[in-house]
């Protein structure tokens, strides 16, 4: 029957090569996984179920490659499959893939009723490990939903608006709901990861007694498993938390083993970010020496990482810690640098603090240099559209507002 | 006198502690994503799937 050989040999090489697909991107090279499952679905087959799991695995293999609208197709494929075939496991899976790539394009709407699905089906089959996954998947949503809306729009400072709290009150429900599900189970792993989320909830919501307990909790399990990258992301939690604490030398070591494991790990972006926080932590101690030292080492990297905005977020600081040492030529030359980089990336706020700076800086520089006629003087005159020194200190004080609520977590104002 | 106190100002403003806080480099856990695999139906079955739909085919 050569109909029927055909149709064996087709069969066949779909599955070999979707085998093949699931073997590489289980050691990680999805771009070649891509091509062997959909090679795999050219091939075809009439079995629903095997096609099924191919789309799944194409979904994830574009999740994984941050092409998240085919990520979302395939997705989306695999559900409409599932629901066909009447798979019920199968359509919780792919609604809990579909809920996770929503979330990730911001439709948090969408991605809570995919998830809600995913948690409803797994209750209804009595499968407590899916059971805990959509609850982990729900609180990441609501998570991603408060910091999102955190993000956008103006808002009264140092306190997030009653929707944000509350997306971030979800949040945690949701991952203690995981936390309670994965601790029966005996899963550390999962626990791990419930407890580093847990611990960057209570942080946003201005817990941070409560972040640094989670997170110890995560540092625990990461060196029980000798997770690396999980030990470093709990050091740098670790630390943000203890900055909101007031405890900069405790931070500064949490931040030092952060930047010991990045260099480690070799990964030249946390180390720099590493470098940052500590040049930071350091000016909080006011050690300028060491912040100014640690923030070279930040500048060093963002440049040879070509990251133009750290490079001027690294000028910035370098700026204020050299006035801070009342080295103000050095500080010039920073604010100098920070004003080109604010212009080239096009910051807005950036390039108005560097202004200021500058102006602030040629000030007392020519009070300094009054007598010698300095070439500095000259800048002097310089006029950036403010009639006083009174006004631009108004000018900076509600700049310092904007960063501030855009950049930290609420209760920031009651902590120091 | 009046530049040093002048620099002494400039200190203390230029470097307001808060203003250099930052939680954008807040390190969230990995997402974790339902898998599926082409052996999950297949293993229970031997082939099973393979000539079900063969079968079916020829019937």
């Amino acid at each position: 029957d050569h109909g029927f050989h055909v149709r064996y040999r087709m069969e066949a090489s779909c599955l070999e090569l979707a085998l093949e697909g699931e073997r590489l991107c289980k050691i990680g090279d999805c771009q070649a996984g891509v091509s062997f499952f959909e090679a795999a679905v050219q091939v075809g087959t009439e079995d629903l179920k095997t096609l099924s799991a191919i789309y799944s695995q194409l979904g994830n293999a574009y999740f994984y490659l941050h092409d998240y609208t085919k990520a979302l197709e395939y997705h989306h494929h695999d559900l409409t499959l599932a629901r066909t075939i009447g798979d019920r496991l199968g359509e919780a899976k792919a609604s809990g893939n579909l809920g996770n790539t929503l979330k990730v394009l911001g439709n948090f709407e969408e991605a809570i009723v995919c998830c809600q699905k995913h948690l409803e089906i797994s209750r209804e089959l009595y499968d407590k490990v899916g059971e805990a996954r959509a609850l982990y998947n729900l609180g990441n949503i609501y998570h991603s939903q408060g910091k999102n809306i955190g993000c956008i729009g103006p808002h009264d400072p140092g306190e997030f608006p009653e929707e944000v709290k509350a997306a971030l009150q979800e949040a945690s429900d949701y991952y203690e709901a995981n936390l309670i599900i994965v601790t029966e189970l005996g899963d550390r792993a999962a626990q791990g990861r419930a407890y580093g989320n847990l611990g960057n909830t209570h942080y946003l919501l201005g817990n941070f007694r409560k972040a640094v307990m989670f997170h110890e909790q995560r540092l625990l399990i990461a060196k029980e498993f000798g997770d690396r990258p999980a030990e470093r992301r709990a050091y740098s939690n670790l630390g943000n938390a203890f900055v909101f604490l007031g405890e900069f030398e405790m931070a500064a070591e949490y931040y030092k083993r952060t930047l010991q494991l990045a260099r480690q790990l070799k990964d030249r972006a946390v180390e720099a970010q590493s470098c940052y926080s500590l040049g930071n932590t350091y000016t909080l101690l006011q050690d300028y020496e060491k912040a100014i030292d640690y923030h070279l080492k930040h500048l060093k990297i963002a440049q040879e990482l070509n990251d133009r905005v750290g490079e001027g977020r690294a000028c910035w600081s370098l700026g204020n810690a050299y006035t801070a040492l009342g080295n103000h030529d050095q500080a010039m030359h920073f604010a100098e640098k920070h004003l080109e980089i604010s212009k080239e990336v096009g910051d807005r706020s950036g390039e108005l603090t560097a202004r200021l700076n500058l102006s602030d800086l040629q000030m007392v520089l020519g009070l300094s240099y009054s007598t010698n006629n300095s070439v500095l003087s000259e800048n002097q005159d310089a006029d950036y559209g403010f009639h006083s020194a009174r006004s631009r200190l108004g000018r900076r004080r509600s700049m310092e507002n904007i960063e501030l609520v855009k950049l930290t977590p609420p209760k920031v104002q009651n902590w120091n | 006198p009046l530049a040093s106190r002048q620099v002494i100002e400039l200190q203390s403003k230029v470097v307001p502690s808060k203003q250099i806080l930052h939680s954008d480099n807040m390190e969230m856990e990995p997402e974790t994503m339902e898998t599926k695999s082409v052996t999950d139906y297949f293993s229970k079955m031997h082939l099973g799937s393979l000539s079900y739909s063969c079968n079916s085919k020829r019937k």
